[in-house]
């Protein structure tokens, strides 16, 4: 059959070329890239100046809301993986907290730890990865390669727990559905002794850089008002002078048993940003070693419990399921028609890698929420280059870009 | 005429290998098979894993290039959403030909676990696909074999011939 | 005749409910178990009307009027510390009274308290944009008119934002379902090739547990791979599809399982 041609038109028809005011109109996207992922940016260009910036997104958006309200909310879970998708283990747990909140359940401690050393962990990914992405924007490809190689380990460990690389579904509402694997402490060890030196590596091939330092410093500040306005959390707002870090401020799971500083600065640029991130990566492998002594001195005072006791919302251990009748028919219900939680509202932040990632959920007593939010910190990110870019030049924009650390899958939901 | 002893058709003759246009057009097509970065979601940072330093694709002569114009496969990583599907047939009609198309993901093959209103139901309800690699996200090993396999289809091809036309649209 | 389904809420439905299940609620409790709470609501009362106000899971939801949201909000941010608009969207409750209730979550740094403000709209209404206190409200309030049609007065550039600007319909919407209407199916073939191109591609399959053995332009059966478009007749012959033809290729080393080293530990 003959070939059928398409029926697009030529892409700038609607742009206007003889225009008064002498700027140009340059296409960004939707796949740059540089992107990181599907942003699509019109740039309005006063010779190499940016004057209007223009975001567009939505070309991820695959309607996850929607999704939630159709499901039930076990079923959600490995929806969220797909959200932010470099950390998804802390979608799970902040929509696995959200739920928790709703029941008002509480979860056993050794599962707490768990999930505290899953969440950490994450964030390491997440910063790793910004890290390798960024220095490949901005040129420095070396960094990339290292970063990635520290990745995998990482990611061979949290394999070794759950099976999967990058969409984990390692936390269940209720706790977690199964324990750490034996190598995990040694490996996890193994990686935090050597964290230390490849941080230093990292640092020593880039804070003196000269390149790396033209394209960091006084590039992209954003004042304190301008972040807090646009709603930017997480190391947006740290970098931009408020100390904020939900972890320390409203402490969820056990973060108020373990001893971390939240780093932040005044200066509000690229430079400041990546200092934090780096800064970040230290916290969390302090955070994680003092996860690995929590976990021991569990298995030392005998805890074993890794999900919450409640029969009308979780499910009982298998091995109830399988002995005991009435657990059985428990978990049948909760299977095929899913936990009915309580009527009422929720909206219940947690610190993510990018920053505050809520989750509102409406619940009106049935087995699907009625409406469920999620507050995904990287929307505003994105939005907030509207108001950043103009007046920088056309190569300050990738940089930017990768310092405010979007990931498209929770912009578009 | 010098007499000399040299079997210019052995191993360790100088360096002649006889064989034919065929095979030698598909050899070079098949190893140095230069990937689109079309990571949409997902997908595309395994797609980067696969190409960063334990996975390493430039064994496979496999680089990644930014320009539509500049390679050969497509390697759809990722969820492709209606407002997306426009720019995906934009770049694969600006590929030059031969161009082969690898659906990396279960979102790429069938719209996967989103079966909901924005979701293009599978990149080939738009472009044509060579290679279907399941999994949600494939792992980087994935991804290599299916471009071995995709280096196997392009070895059985004639190379002379321009590419048949691999859909009805 | 088939039952008659209500169309003003297609989302999916609890298909059993006991017939005296009675639905617990989570607990309400009065503002004044938290002083910053009342001292807060106490601020927000002497200029506006508050409806409603009660503490729950740790954070005071306030019931005002709608035409009240850019004062009570003005108030918050300026007097009361409130100086991050973490969130805003709607909530459709169309199918049971024909309003909208829009609510927006307030984040005070320095007293660490969330308020979530809310209030109802009838259908059709348009709510008061708050662009000019937080601008972050400039992409929230885009997003909730994509996704449920309310416009917000005095916006800068009310146009959709998550989906294309040539969409039609409002997918948060309970009457939209979730798998798109008509429009949403064919948007893509119509965009591109046309609508005469619809017959020739076919609708989307939405099945998702479809497998058909028989069908082998669509499925391929793991270890009995046969090519596109052949009949199957269920006599296959297993097959492994290996990555390198049969005695060798043409420049290419083959790869040899023997002599290759297996690393135990990764991180060594």
């Amino acid at each position: 059959m003959a070939q059928v041609k398409n029926r697009l038109t030529p892409f700038f028809e609607n742009i206007t070329f003889d225009r008064d005011d002498n700027e140009l109109v340059l296409n960004f996207g939707p796949q740059h890239p540089s992107a990181h992922g599907q942003l699509r940016l019109m740039l309005h260009l006063q010779q190499e100046q940016i004057v209007k910036a223009h975001p567009d997104i939505g070309y991820l958006h695959r309607g996850m809301e929607k999704m939630a309200e159709n499901m039930i909310y076990n079923e959600f879970m490995p929806t969220t993986d797909r959200m932010d998708y470099i950390a998804s283990s802390s979608n799970n747990y902040g929509f696995a907290l959200a739920v928790e909140k709703l029941i008002g359940l509480e979860v056993p401690r050794r599962a707490k730890v768990i999930r505290m050393m899953l969440l950490e962990i994450n964030r390491l990914m997440s910063h790793l990865f910004w890290l390798a992405t960024t220095a490949l924007d901005i040129g420095a490809m070396t960094v990339f390669l290292y970063a990635f190689r520290e990745r995998e380990y990482l990611m061979d460990i949290i394999e070794g727990y759950c099976g999967a690389r990058l969409t984990h579904a390692a936390i269940r509402i209720g706790g977690v559905p199964l324990d750490i694997q034996d190598s995990f402490l040694h490996q996890l060890r193994v990686f935090l002794n050597k964290l230390p030196q490849n941080i230093k590596d990292y640092e020593d091939l880039l804070d003196t850089n000269r390149i790396w330092l033209m394209r960091m410093e006084e590039v992209g500040t954003i004042s304190t008002e301008m972040a807090l306005s646009w709603g930017c959390t997480g190391p947006m707002l740290r970098a931009s002078g408020v100390a904020w870090d939900i972890r320390k401020e409203e402490p969820y799971e056990l973060y108020d048993e373990v001893e971390f500083d939240v780093p932040f600065s005044d200066k509000g640029d690229n430079f400041a940003r990546y200092r934090i991130y780096m800064e970040e990566m230290r916290q969390s492998a302090k955070i994680l070693y003092q996860c690995i002594e929590m976990y021991e001195k569990c298995e030392k005072d005998g805890q074993t419990e890794l999900m919450a006791h409640a029969p009308k919302y979780i499910s009982a251990p298998k091995i109830d399921i399988m002995t005991q009748n009435y657990s059985l028919m428990q978990h049948f219900v909760l299977v095929t028609q899913g936990m009915r939680p309580p009527v009422g509202e929720v909206y219940v932040p947690t610190e993510s890698p990018k920053g505050e990632l809520g989750f509102y959920i409406n619940s009106q007593g049935g087995p699907y929420p009625y409406r469920l939010k999620l507050r995904a910190p990287s929307f505003w990110h994105t939005g907030i280059l509207t108001d950043l870019l103009p007046g920088h030049y056309i190569p300050d924009v990738v940089s930017i870009i990768g310092t405010t650390n979007i990931v498209f899958g929770e912009v578009d939901r | 005429m010098a007499q000399h002893k040299v079997n210019y058709t052995q191993d360790g003759g100088l360096p002649v290998a006889l064989t034919s246009i065929d095979k030698i057009v598909n050899w070079g097509r098949s190893n140095s098979l230069w990937a689109m970065t079309y990571g949409l979601a997902c997908c595309g940072i395994e797609m980067m894993a696969a190409g960063a330093s334990r996975y390493d694709f430039d064994r496979f002569g496999t680089i990644f290039r930014a320009s539509p114009r500049q390679s050969d496969v497509m390697i759809v990583a990722g969820t492709l959403t209606k407002k997306h599907s426009e720019f995906i047939k934009r770049l694969y009609d600006q590929m030059t030909e031969p161009r082969w198309v690898i659906s990396m993901g279960s979102c790429a093959n069938t719209g996967g676990m989103f079966n909901t209103y924005a979701t293009v139901q599978g990149v080939d309800r738009i472009i044509p696909v060579d290679l279907y690699l399941p999994g949600c996200a494939p792992r980087p090993e994935t991804l290599q074999y299916g471009v071995m396999l995709l280096q196997k289809k392009i070895r059985a091809n004639k190379a002379g011939n321009a590419q048949k036309a691999k859909r009805l649209m | 005749m088939r039952a008659y389904k209500s169309k003003d809420n297609v989302q999916a439905k609890a298909y059993y409910t006991d017939r005296f299940y009675v639905a617990p609620q989570v607990p309400k409790q009065d503002v004044d178990c938290d002083e910053t709470f009342s001292s807060d609501l106490e601020a927000i009362k002497a200029k506006f009307e508050v409806k409603e106000a009660y503490v729950q899971v740790g954070q005071m939801v306030v019931y005002i009027n709608a035409h009240d949201i850019y004062g009570v909000l003005e108030l918050m941010r300026d007097e009361l510390e409130y100086t991050q608009l973490s969130e805003m969207s709607a909530i459709d409750w169309l199918a049971k009274d024909n309003t909208f209730e829009i609510f927006y979550q307030m984040l005070s740094m320095t007293k660490r308290k969330r308020i979530r403000v809310k209030y109802f709209i009838e259908n059709g209404q348009a709510v008061d944009s708050v662009e000019a206190l937080f601008r972050s409200a400039d992409w929230a309030e885009r997003e909730m008119y994509d996704m449920f049609g309310i416009e917000a007065n005095g916006h800068p550039f009310m146009k959709r934002i998550l989906m294309p600007y040539d969409w039609q319909g409002h997918p948060l919407l309970k009457t939209y379902p979730l798998q798109g209407d008509e429009f949403a199916a064919w948007y893509e073939v119509d965009k591109i090739y046309g609508k005469e191109a619809r017959d020739i591609i076919g609708p989307e399959l939405r099945d998702t547990a479809r497998v058909d053995r028989y069908d082998s332009e669509r499925f391929s059966r793991l270890g009995f791979e046969v090519p596109k478009g052949t009949e199957i007749t269920g006599e296959e012959e297993p097959h492994v599809e290996s990555y390198q033809e049969e005695g060798g290729v043409f420049l290419v080393k083959k790869f040899d399982k023997e002599s290759s080293k297996v690393i135990d530990d990764p991180q060594r």
